[in-house]
């Protein structure tokens, strides 16, 4: 059996358990797969997770696991995969799995493997590749000694709408897991956002990210206007948070986020290799720059080597139509 | 403000190979004594090891010394040399030293990462129950008079604007009875130490040079495991120092590397375009070529040798490895120096609390046991070396021959002056138009992102990264960058800095102003060094940040 751990926060369900039930299916061949859902007040999100196509959704409801904290997630999590014996343990490599699945692994001595962006098959085996030095070089690794494995999934490696629904909903059945409270040491403080009104620019479909390029702050709303006309959000390269045209949360790379969307629109953006990693995993995306050299017409399925002053408002027009 | 104060007998500022070794010797010292010493280390890493870089071919005699048993230990030194290659370049062409000369010879020495290598004695250290306190910078000295009461460590949570966030965490003083600086080349401290007690002798600054280097994967069968290659000549020219070299370790791992002095005339001249211009001479070209550049890093090192070295003793502090100066810029070595001068200041510390006595007249015993041991018996001898080349490669190279022969006498001690004030302005090096001409060598290429690549692409390789949301680190007087500065030597920064650090954009309302990248800093400090009106200034920024160089 293959396991995979959602994760919710305040009754409502990461997106990125998605994807990681779409990594199971992938590997699953024929194996079931279940998916494991800890909290409290967990049932309007497995009941949300019961669409999916696997053999059961298993809820961990337990007042100690609310608000999360590392060791209790740890307590709940060990005896429950103990209890249901599965080969490999999914997870989606968010904040919050970087926190408690490396204590988990260790506490039952079993092989981890982080931030897997594609899983292959190597003589037999599954092998899960992951990026190195930077995304320069993908390992494939296969793990090795006792089961079960774990595994955590890049955002974005795999696609949310292609897991795969089933035909009726899953049975969700409550396990029973004792947690001490007193055993747990963190004493979280509410969540703070450092920015308030911050865009996730990860959930967005549609990205027009502007660079260099553009020039000066009053040429912004031009981008804005092709936004709009997309439905798209405004999202830059560094440069241009750096000088403060648009608010630091808005920044595509290394130093700031990396998304996935089905269109990334870059006006003006040469495509440093630290902006490229932050994108590079979009669907479609098409480059407008002046400089036919640029690097980023090498991660483009789309390019215009021209004047985006003179692209972006043909472009708007059109779709205005 | 309250601040919480923590008080050990030996403070060490810098987890590198000397600050390390001195925590190790300490460890060693105290067991045998069977005395209660507390000792703490600070480092401005996230781990130890990850802001390390050096070519490196180490000489093991310090480490015999300090860990006997370093093979049964699992030291990392994979690599024996098995053969020097010296090689002096012209633009397409090369000229093999038909012998090797004495101080590049390296039998008995290892390639080694020296990132592997401090992160393995970072566990010898940790295992004789020292607290490394990373992700810790030192950011300012505690002194009562001339007395150095221990190191206040850099607040955390700053945002940019110099206000306190949400993670605010204030700096802890850390009181010790000894401190001993180990924060290495142009260590933010020490610098302020050596200025605040005048350690330095002004007829004989410290001379710097930048290392630039990167990590290749390349065909196993392109050289043999062991083989150490260094070139002089092309892309400097004769009055420049500098050279190249490649180290190959098992599996095809290749160390590519150019250091250049920070002692210039040429305004226009740019170390990373002088690598680009090495990588792409024919000899090195044919060993990188279908490889993968894996890591990038950059950092300067103290060339001036003896007479540069500062007065390494004050009152409650001692200074050791790159940030005193000790490193041999003849044979290209400095981290067994390093590890010396860490192991020396150790026992002097170790005796002077002992004693009770921990005064600049007790502490005078590291000098006696640097001049008594093989420090001086390694660096007098090529004491006026590195101020030869002062005078171009062949005065250089004549005399590193002659002082081989004499034991390095001359009429006098070299003197030399500052590496920054060597460099000329425009108008007196490209004359009177002051209309920079680049010669080919600083003639910057067009990157092809296979074999060369652009300074920002490089910096993605260093793993640097930084808390965004701080206040910038490097505090430079930015009134003269766009008017005199930019005039007289074209903004250089823009140049010496390996990173992008220093960017000039266009202002708003025209004209030009200064941009600070500090985020892409790796830490190399030349910046500090090397700026000719010296008013960059480093200083730590949020401990963790910097550059991660794993395998380096």
């Amino acid at each position: 059996m293959i396991l995979v751990i959602a994760e919710q926060r305040d009754g409502k369900l990461n997106r990125a358990s998605w994807e990681t039930i779409a990594a199971a299916q992938q590997l699953a061949s024929g194996q079931p797969i279940a998916v494991v859902l800890p909290g409290s007040g967990v049932g309007s999100v497995a009941t949300e997770l019961s669409a999916a196509q696997v053999k059961e959704i298993v809820t961990i409801d337990h007042a100690a696991l609310e608000p999360y904290t590392p060791d209790g997630y740890t307590a709940a999590l060990q005896p429950a995969i103990e209890q249901l014996s599965p080969t490999m343990v999914l997870l989606p490599h968010t904040y919050q799995t970087r926190d408690f699945a490396p204590t988990l692994a260790a506490r039952m001595d079993r092989a981890l493997i982080t931030d897997v962006t594609a899983i292959k098959n190597v003589g037999g085996d599954a092998a899960f590749v992951r990026p190195m030095y930077q995304g320069k070089l993908a390992a494939d690794v296969v793990p090795l000694g006792p089961g079960p494995h774990f595994i955590t999934f890049q955002i974005g490696a795999f696609r949310a709408d292609q897991a795969a629904k089933g035909s009726a909903a899953a049975p969700v059945r409550p396990l029973n897991i004792s947690v001490d409270a007193a055993a747990i040491r963190e004493k979280p403080d509410a969540p703070f956002q450092e920015v308030r009104q911050a865009v996730d620019l990860s959930q967005a479909e549609r990205i027009v990210a502007v660079g260099r390029g553009i020039k000066g702050q009053e040429h912004l709303p031009l981008a804005q206007q092709l936004a709009d006309a997309l439905g798209a959000e405004l999202a830059a390269s560094r440069p241009i948070c750096d000088s403060g045209w648009l608010p630091m949360e808005r920044q595509i790379g290394s130093s700031g986020q990396t998304v996935a969307p089905k269109l990334y629109l870059a006006l003006g953006i040469s495509g440093a290799i630290q902006h490229v990693v932050g994108m590079k995993g979009s669907r479609t995306i098409v480059a407008i720059n002046k400089d036919a050299d640029a690097p980023i017409f090498e991660v483009a399925d789309y390019g215009i080597a021209g004047d985006l002053f003179e692209m972006v408002p043909a472009i708007v027009a059109e779709l205005r139509k | 403000m309250e601040r919480e104060t923590l008080d050990v007998d030996v403070l060490i500022v810098g987890a590198g190979p000397a600050g390390l070794s001195a925590a190790l010797r300490l460890a060693q010292l105290r067991k045998a004594a069977g005395e209660a010493l507390s000792i703490a280390v600070l480092e401005k890493a996230r781990e130890a090891g990850a802001h390390m870089l050096s070519g490196a071919v180490l000489d093991p005699s310090s480490l015999r010394d300090l860990v006997p048993d370093f093979e049964a230990r699992g030291a990392p030194l994979a690599t024996p040399v098995r053969e020097d290659r010296v090689y002096f370049l012209t633009p397409n062409g090369k000229l093999r030293f038909p012998f090797t000369p004495p101080p590049l010879t390296n039998h008995g020495h290892y390639i080694i990462s020296l990132n592997k290598f401090v992160k393995w004695l970072a566990v010898l250290v940790e295992s004789e129950g020292i607290d490394l306190f990373t992700g810790f910078a030192g950011a300012d000295l505690l002194m009562d008079g001339e007395r150095i009461l221990g190191v206040r460590s850099g607040d955390r949570g700053v945002g940019k604007h110099g206000e306190r966030k949400a993670s605010f965490e204030s700096g802890v003083d850390i009181h010790a009875k000894v401190t001993i600086f180990a924060d290495g080349v142009r260590g933010n401290l020490t610098k302020e130490l050596m200025r605040r007690l005048e350690l330095a002798d002004a007829d004989h600054p410290q001379l710097f040079a930048i290392g630039i280097k990167e990590l290749w994967e390349v065909p196993a069968d392109r050289v043999a495991a062991g083989t150490v290659i260094h070139t002089m000549g092309y892309p400097m020219r004769v009055e420049e120092f500098g050279g190249g070299f490649i180290y190959a370790m098992p599996e095809g791992r290749l160390s590519v590397g150019f250091v250049a002095g920070l002692d210039y005339q040429d305004p226009i001249f740019d170390p990373h375009v002088a690598f680009n211009h090495f990588k792409r001479h024919p000899l090195v070209r044919g060993l990188l070529e279908g490889g993968q550049m894996v890591r990038y890093g950059a950092k300067a090192l103290p060339e001036g040798g003896w007479y540069a070295i500062p007065r390494c003793y004050a009152d409650g502090a001692l200074i050791v490895g790159d940030a005193a100066g000790f490193m041999n810029s003849m044979r290209l070595k400095g981290i067994h120096l390093a590890m010396r001068s860490g192991m020396l200041a150790a026992e002097t510390a170790f005796e002077a609390i002992r004693a009770g006595d921990t005064s600049t007249a007790r502490l005078h015993q590291f000098e006696t046991k640097v001049d008594e041991g093989p420090i001086r018996r390694e660096l007098y001898p090529v004491r006026n070396v590195h101020q030869a080349f002062e005078y171009g490669l062949l005065a250089g190279l004549a005399y590193s021959a002659f002082s081989l022969v004499t034991g390095g006498w001359w009429f006098r001690p070299m003197r030399a002056q500052p590496g920054h004030a060597r460099m000329k302005t425009l108008a007196e090096f490209y004359g009177r138009s002051g209309r920079a001409v680049p010669g080919e060598a600083t003639n910057a290429i067009k990157p092809d992102r296979r074999l060369t690549f652009d300074k920002l692409t490089n910096v993605h390789y260093s793993g640097t990264r930084h808390e965004e949301d701080q206040p910038v680190h490097l505090l430079v007087h930015t009134d003269v960058c766009h008017s005199i500065c930019t005039e007289e030597y074209g903004n250089p920064c823009q140049r010496f800095c390996p990173a992008s650090v220093y960017e000039m954009v266009a202002a708003d309302g025209g004209g030009k102003r200064l941009q600070i990248n500090a985020s892409n800093c790796v830490h190399c400090k030349t910046c500090d060094i090397m700026d000719p009106y010296q008013v960059i200034t480093w200083v730590p920024p949020e401990g963790g940040g910097g550059p991660q160089y794993d395998g380096m």
